[in-house]
Order: C-alpha cells, then structure tokens, then sequence
C-alpha cells in the first residue's frame, strides 16, 4: 500500500476540516470526490507532507512522514500539484518544472531530459521557453501538472488538475492519470464527476471531513439509481444521493 | 492535446549512493540567479552611485586617502548600495509567500530554509559582484587620472560585507513579512540604519562607535589620510572588526529565517537558532574588538587583530627635483607636485643658504599621528645631521581641486604657506607662534621670498598651518607674549619686519650669522633687530 | 440553484424614494471605497506612517541629529519623510489587473481620492510627530518635502508598477543627501531650500500634480502581463 490513513483527524483553531478519515490504497487511480469545504484539499495537503495531522496515523509509501528522514524520501518520490498553483511570472516553463525537479533531488544529470520530457507530455513542448506570466489559466494548470510528474512520482496528489482545461485536454488529461496509474498512486481530488469516473478506479466520497463513500464507481452510480437524485448523468446521481444520505443522518444525529 | 502515452520514457532512476547535491545546488543557484530581481535595480544604483559616490571624489587631489574619504571612509558607497539591495532582497524574501508557493516548496525534499537560502545567495552574489564591479571601475578610472597611493582594498572588503549584511537583513524581512510593504519598509530601515550610523560617528570619535561603517574617525582624517597607502599600509584592524560585526549581522539574519516551523525539521531550525546565535556572538566580539581600537602611529590598532608586519612603511623610490642648489625629494604619490614644491622653497633656500641652520636637503616624511584631537602636526621642521627640511606634506592641501577647501588650492597659496612654515622652522619658533622677533624675522623672509606682508595673515588661516596660525586659538592664550600672534599691520612686530626685510640681502645674511642662534633661542627682542 | 423565483422578483421591484436611492448610493460608494482601500492595504499603511509618525517624534525629542551644519541636520528627519512617502507610493499597487480597469469609470476617481488622502494623512501623521519641536524647516517645509516626494513616489508607480514604486522616493533622497553635503541648491531638489522658497515649492508642486495626474488616468504600471521588475 502506498497510502495508509488511519482514523486521521485535523483542526483549524475551531474548525475540525477532516474528522477521522481512514483510507489505503496501492497503485492506481484514486479519485477523491465532495462538494466545497468537505476536507478534500486538507486530507491532500497532509498527504503532501505539507501539514501534519492533528491525530490519527499516516503512512505513505511505506515510511512515517512524522520523522524527518522518511519524510525527505517520500518527497523525493511525490509529485504534488495544489488547488491554488502559485508561480513565479519571470520563470520560464522549463525552469519552474527544472526548479521542482531540483528540489525533489533528481539526478542533476537527468534533470534535463526529465524536463523535456514531462513539459511534451502536458503538451506545451513549443513553449518550453515562454515565460509563464505569457502563458493562459489552463496552459499554466499544465506547467503545474509537468512539475507533478517530472520526477515520476510513486505517489502523485492532484487538486482539481482540470480546471481550466479544454475538453480535449481533459481527455487527454484522464488518458494521462490512466498511465500513471498503472505504476504509482494517483490521488486526484475534483468536484467534477465525469473526471472521475472516465479515470478513476477506487473513488471516495468525501462530507464534513469524513469519508461517506469508498468504492468503485460502478458502486457509486448504484446509490443512486432509482432514488430520484439530482443529476444529469448516473455518477452525478450516485454522488447526489450519497451526499444526501450523509447529511440526513448527520441532520438526524 | 497532451502527447500519447505510449510515447511516455522509461522510468529515471538512480542508486541514492551517488549524491550530487553540490551540482543540484549549483543548477538551482544558477536559475536563482537568471531570475533574480536585483538585475533590474542596478541601473538605479549605478546612476547614484556616479552621482554620490565618484563625483564628489573628483573635486579631491589625486591621493587615494582624499579620493576615497568620502566614498570608502564615509561610506557613501554602502549607503548607494545598501537600502536598496535591502529593498530588493526583501521583495525576493517574500517572494514565497506573495505568490503563493509557500506549500509547493514546503512538498519538496529540499527543506525550505535550504530553499530560501538558495535564493538570497543569488540576490547577494548580484549585489556584492556589483558592488565589486562598481568600486573596481571607480578605481580604475582613478589610476587613469593617477591618483597615487595604495587603493583601500580592506575597506572595499568591507563594504562588501556591507552589501551582504544588508541583503541577508533584508532578504529576512521579506521572509517574515511576504508584504508589498516589506520591500520599502527594509529600505527605509536600512536608510535610517545609515543615517544614525554617521550620527554617532560624527560624535563619537572613540569606543564601539568605531564598528559602525561611516565612522571615518582616526582611519581617513588628517594624518591616516595623507600616509594611508603611501607611507604605511592601510591598517586592516578595523576594518577586519567591522567585517566581522557585518558579517555577524548578515549570519544572525539568515539563521532567522531558519526559525519558522515551515522551515524544515526539528533539527534543521536548532541549527539555525544556533547559526543565528553564532551570528550575534560574532558581531557583538566585533564591537568589543572595536572598543579596544586607539589612534597610534599607524593609525587605528586593535591589539588583538594586529599584526605588526602591517607597520613597516611601504618601500618606495622617492621622486627628487631641486631647488636651487639643494635636492628635493617626495614620496613617488606627490610626484606631480615636484615642481611646485621646489619652486616655492627656492627662494628660501637661496635666501638661507650658507646660515648655520640652512638645510642640506628636503625631503618628505610621513605626517604624525595621532592628528584627530584637534593639534595638527608640524607641517615643516628642521632637524638632524646634516640638516634636512622635513616636509609632511600630507597635513597641506596642494595645489589643484580641494573638494573639502572652500574653494581650490591654488599654487600661489600653496606656494605661500610653504614659504611661511620653512620660515617658522628657520626660526625654530617650534610649536608656538614665537618671539615677536622670531615673527619678524619669519614675516620678513616671507617677503623677501616673495609673499608680501598683506598676504600673510591669510596663510596662517590656511588648512595645514598648524594653531600657532589660527586667531581664534591665539585669542585663547593668556597674555605671554610668545602666546600672541604678530598682531596687525600696522603693529609694532611688522614694522620691524619691514625694516629687516628691507636691507640688502648680503645685511640680513651677515646678521642672521651672528644673531641666529640667539634668535632661535627666543633671546632677541624687536629692538635688537636691525 | 434554480431559476425560479427570479422574474417575480423582477417583476415586483419599484423604483425606491429619492431620498432612499440616495443613501443607498452613498452607502455603495463608501463600500466601494472602503474595498478599493483595502485592497490597497491601506489600514496596513496607516499603520505604518503612525510609527513613522513617532519615530519622527523619538528623534526630534532625543535630538537625533547628524553634526556637521543646518543642512545635514536635515537628513534623519527627511529620511522619515522619504519613508512615508514610499509607503504612499507603495499603495498604489493594484491586485485585480484588468478586470478592474475595465469594469466602469470609478477607478481614476478612486485612485486620485487615495493618494490625496494618503498625503494628507501622512502629513497629519508627520506633523504631529514633529510637536516636539526642532524640525528642520517647520511644517511647511514637511508639507512641500513630503508633497514632492509623495508625487516622485507616484510618477514612479507610473513607470515601474506599484510595487517598485519606492525606489522613486529613496533615489530622490540620495540625491538630496549629496545635494545638502555639497550645498547645492536647484530648485528641482527642494529639501536643500529654504521653507519659503518660491521655487522649490513650485517645482514641487509640479512634481506632486504629475504624479497624481498621471497616477489617476494611467494607474500603475501593471507587472502582471508586461515585462518589468516584479517577480
């Protein structure tokens, strides 16, 4: 496994953002589905390694990133692409995913390739050399993608990857996930369900911090058949009635 | 579309044994630097650094200790530099924080203080390589216009370490503050950091202040001035004590910017609180290193950073002329001034030559120190055996631009001052103004040499000529006579200067004859003037 | 979300009383207003010149003065003034980009009443400061200093971006630096006048009615899609 969350909690001062969520998953293409402020991006910051969990147990590929030496080895084997991708308007786009690939401790000498390499497989190889503040909202979306990937990740975290994108793009996008999956662990958190469902393998369903839903989504689409949920599509009605479900039983409770 | 993913290259990887931490560094420095933001402030810089710091210096005459008085010994160079590479480096500190990149580089293997680290080296390595470059011209224009000496290398060694503490406290502004304010927030501190800096050294001339980087007190007034790179080697105490005190500031600073949780591990902020203590140790030893600093005869000596080898006077061939008969000789930095040196002495040497105290030769010695307690040094004095005319010239402003001057030292001025302190050694007045007879006969060889009485109470005003000239101070002696200066005019000491001045020449030689040792020994009166 | 109630609602709004659509246009300009400042950081900057206010205070009352004439006795005092003005000149930094410069005419207005207010304030902020007395040139020569360099200040937002704005301020304080130390005396570098001198305050007049006008038609220079300094 190379995710394994154990009844894992965290707090903003008052806030509790994520509330015991339990999750394990090997390689493949995990999608973590939810409407806004269930957790989502928090559950994937502490598996970014970038905040601790306020209790609870997490183990990603194998080591505990609590410890300072395992920690650095996991980074050095995740690729991370936020919700907000912050950038530097000066860098071109082979020098922001070289920086990256610098700071996860790739081999200097196949820093180079690397690059190339990630930059053609988000499809901006006739940019590479643009600078970023010339670049538009989706083109950067796939920068940040390329910088994910450069290092070949064994553990791969995306926040909402697609936004931005075309719908070719997506496709392609998905077709990408599909890939990668095949080899690492891909966690790709997103409110849009069709992304979900053309890529994703195991998706969990995320409300108030905890996971209400962990399947596939052919189960998924099972919720929500025959109960009248809203939705134009069957996975958007399996997601409407699992939401539903959840928040009458926390109503009632 | 995104290229097929079958196309996608195999896995990289290598065995973790083979580190290449310093090429990753290195790449990682290297984009820092294409990207740095301090490129574009250097114009800024440059223009002000012209303005402020190279042409004030042109009105100066070609010796490196007057050249660099104001941009070396002021600091106006770290003052052109410093607030805005604080600027900058602050706009780069905050550089994470303003675009939102804090967690992206937080998911990193390399731990965020190593980051930012990376990136303050390359704002540094702008502003110190510029700063560098900058002074190097400078330098270089000044050995086209031949300005003489040794060029100050210490104190450009501490100016560097200006421009790097001043980027390290910056750049940690900007890392605890990602504001738009932090940028002109670091450059105000670093003006007013500047400005209180000459505040204190302009009044604190000994003790801690001397760490502070526009104290010119006792390293590049009077006497350090003019045997500084000439006489002596510039003395590298003080100045390694405020590259140490800097240095401190710029280590404590980026120790800092180790101390927030985000940083990096447990570890790594222990030792960063521990660099950041090692900083303050560093620059607080500077200051009490600076405590201990006293003018001596080289200058400003720090007994526990002294190295006396750093006494020996430099060597040098001496640049000889004549005046008249007797041989002339100057330190090879006063080579230009040769022949306006030897004219003005000419005539006092032709009007002295064959008397008892006439020297045998002149040549130039270093000025003495210590000279910044408001007693000036003799400028001319006669001594030794054979007699030589010592000159320290270094204590008179020669002939040409005089930025500090309220106008420029012209050759008739120079020319009178040095014929008013040759007579003043002739008489051996010493240290005081003299005798009325000693002032007679001393404003009688001026005229006959050339300077008319009228003009002579404007050359014991002159910078150079020691109290002894100064009205102010002679009003302040108490009523011997050898305390009052020759008095107007009109007055009793000139009207005997005249009668001297009038006889012939072969008259006052024979009187001087009989009557010079009496006259040096203050035992003349006026009425015992011929 | 649905659409459903939303033409009823149409349907039943009236035009309210004069005197109501008056306060509600008030109160909308003050939000307005009030968002356009914070958006400018402006409380973060009020901040600043009310210590810059006390700093000018802490000087002139401790006496922290350079030795050496009435002129570089000038500078620690202008320093201070340099600092409000960059602080001014810094505010002028716009987060939005184009969408708020094309979203209708209230910008300029917005952009003159800050920096007006701004200078006003921090003149206030200054001259209280400088209760203790001992400041070089009284407060006319602080209201002409601190006008020209607000204005140097905002000429320089116009041509670097907000964000670099103060290096404008801080130049200009150099050069009056060396201008004092050298006892020059053009007009163009006001401090080294005297408080009721005719042309210094003339051409610090200008130099402040550049920089609004300019400030209030063009806005800073924008560093997110041009070529420029910002990072």
């Amino acid at each position: 496994m190379n995710v394994e969350i154990s009844d894992v909690t965290r707090r903003f001062g008052r806030t509790q953002a994520v509330a015991g969520v339990s999750l394990e998953t090997g390689p493949g293409v995990f999608g973590l589905l939810g409407p806004n402020g269930a957790g989502k991006t928090t559950l994937l910051r502490m598996m970014a390694t970038v905040i601790p969990p306020s209790s609870g147990r997490v183990r990603l590929l194998g080591r505990d990133p609590g410890e300072y030496g395992p920690r650095r080895e996991i980074r050095r084997r995740l690729g991370y692409l936020p919700q907000s991708l912050g950038y530097y308007p000066g860098f071109t786009v082979a020098e922001f995913v070289e920086y990256f690939a610098l700071l996860k401790e790739m081999p200097p000498a196949q820093v180079p390739q690397a690059v190339a390499a990630a930059i053609e497989r988000v499809d901006l190889g006739g940019r590479a050399r643009a600078k970023l503040r010339t670049l538009s909202g989706g083109m950067l979306r796939r920068v940040g993608i390329a910088q994910a990937i450069v290092n070949e990740p064994d553990l791969l975290l995306l926040d909402e990857p697609t936004s931005g994108l075309d719908p070719e793009q997506r496709v392609a996008f998905r077709a990408l996930l599909r890939d990668l999956g095949e080899r690492a662990t891909v966690i790709v958190s997103t409110h849009l369900v069709e992304d979900v469902g053309a890529a994703c393998s195991d998706v969990a369903l995320m409300e108030a911090g905890k996971i209400v839903f962990h399947g596939t989504p052919d189960e998924l689409i099972a919720h929500g058949e025959g109960t009248g949920a809203a939705g134009d599509a069957p996975l958007e009605r399996g997601y409407s009635a699992v939401l539903a479900a959840a928040r009458s039983a926390r109503a009632a409770a | 579309m995104m290229a097929a993913v079958t196309s996608a290259p195999a896995r990289l990887r290598t065995p973790r044994a083979v580190r290449a931490v310093p090429l990753s560094a290195a790449r990682l420095l290297r984009l820092e630097l294409r990207r740095s933001v301090m490129p574009w402030i250097l114009p800024l810089i440059a223009a002000l650094f012209w303005f402020d710091s190279y042409r004030p210096s042109t009105g100066t005459a070609a010796l490196y200790g007057l050249r660099t008085f104001w941009n070396m010994g002021q600091g106006h160079t770290i003052i052109d530099f410093g607030p805005f590479v604080a600027g900058a480096a602050a706009w780069m500190g905050s550089r994470d924080g303003r675009r939102d990149m804090a967690d992206l580089v937080t998911a990193t293997a390399w731990p965020r203080w190593t980051v930012q680290l990376a990136t303050w080296a390359a704002t540094a390595v702008w502003a110190v390589a510029a700063y560098l470059v900058f002074v190097a011209v400078m330098f270089a224009v000044y050995a086209r216009q031949g300005v003489a000496g040794t060029p100050p290398w210490w104190w450009v060694a501490a100016g560097a370490a200006a421009v790097a503490a001043f980027s390290a406290a910056g750049f940690a502004v900007g890392a605890y503050w990602p504001s738009r304010f932090a940028a002109p927030v670091a450059a105000f501190g670093g003006f007013l950091a500047m400005a209180l800096s000459s505040r204190t050294g302009f009044s604190h001339t000994t003790g801690w202040a001397q760490i502070l980087p526009t104290n010119s007190n006792g390293n590049f007034d009077g006497s350090a001035q003019a045997n500084a790179g000439i006489f002596y080697p510039w003395t590298p105490d003080l100045p390694v004590a405020r590259i140490m005190f800097l240095a401190g500031i710029a280590v404590a600073a980026l120790g800092l910017t180790g101390l927030p949780a985000r940083s990096g591990g447990r570890r790594l902020r222990c030792a960063a609180a521990v660099v950041a203590l090692a900083g303050v140790a560093s620059a607080w030893t500077a200051v009490d290193l600076a405590s201990t600093a006293r003018l001596t005869t080289h200058g400003m000596v720090i007994p526990a950073l002294h190295d006396a080898a750093n006494d020996v006077p430099i060597r040098y061939t001496p640049a000889c002329g004549r005046a008249g008969t007797v041989p002339v000789c100057v330190n090879p930095a006063y080579r230009s001034w040769l022949p306006d040196l030897t004219a003005a002495l000419a005539p006092m040497l032709a009007e002295t030559a064959g008397l008892p105290g006439a020297p045998a030769r002149a040549a130039q010695f270093a000025a003495p120190y210590p000279s910044n307690n408001g007693a000036l040094g003799e400028p001319v004095t006669l001594g030794g055996q054979p007699l030589v005319l010592r000159l320290s010239l270094g204590l008179l402003n020669m002939p040409g631009s005089c930025r500090l001057c309220v106008g420029p030292a012209v050759q008739k001025g120079f020319a009178g001052q040095i014929k008013l302190l040759f007579a003043h050694a002739f008489v051996d007045a010493g240290a005081r103004p003299g005798s009325p007879a000693q002032q007679a006969v001393q404003a009688a060889l001026e005229d006959t040499a050339g300077v008319p009485f009228a003009d002579q109470t404007m050359l014991l005003t002159m910078t150079g000529t020691p109290w002894w000239g100064q009205p102010a101070l002679l009003a302040l002696t108490n009523g011997s006579e050898s305390g009052n200066g020759p008095g107007p005019l009109a007055g009793p000491v000139y009207a005997a200067a005249r009668r001297f001045a009038a006889l012939t020449p072969a008259a006052r030689h024979a009187w001087l004859s009989a009557h010079l040792a009496a006259l040096r020994a203050g035992q003349l009166t006026l009425k015992e003037l011929p | 979300m649905t659409t459903a109630g939303l033409n009823r609602a149409v349907a039943e709004s009236t035009p309210p009383p004069a005197a109501a659509a008056w306060r509600h246009r008030l109160a909308a300009g003050c939000q307005l207003a009030r968002l356009y400042l914070v958006s400018r950081r402006v409380p973060t900057a009020l901040a600043l010149l009310a210590g810059l206010g006390s700093l000018l205070w802490a000087a002139l009352h401790w006496h922290w003065t350079i030795v050496g004439g009435a002129a570089v006795r000038q500078f620690i005092p202008l320093t201070i003034e340099t600092g409000a003005a960059a602080v001014i000149a810094v505010t002028t930094y716009g987060p939005f980009g184009e969408p708020e410069r094309a979203a209708g005419r209230w910008l300029p207005w917005l952009r003159l009443s800050a920096a007006v207010a701004l200078i006003a304030i921090a003149f206030g902020a200054l001259a209280a400061g400088a209760t203790p007395g001992g400041l070089p040139g009284g407060t006319l020569a602080l209201l002409r200093n601190l006008g020209g360099m607000a204005g140097i200040g905002l000429l320089a937002a116009a041509a670097l971006g907000g964000a670099f704005a103060w290096t404008g301020p801080m130049a200009f304080l150099l050069i009056t630096e060396g201008a004092l130390a050298h006892r020059a005396t053009t007009p163009w570098v006001w401090p080294t006048r005297l408080p009721s001198d005719r042309g210094g305050a003339i051409c610090a007049c200008l130099v402040i009615a550049a920089g609004l006008l300019l400030t209030t038609v063009r806005g800073p220079r924008e560093s997110g899609r041009e070529s420029g300094p910002a990072s």
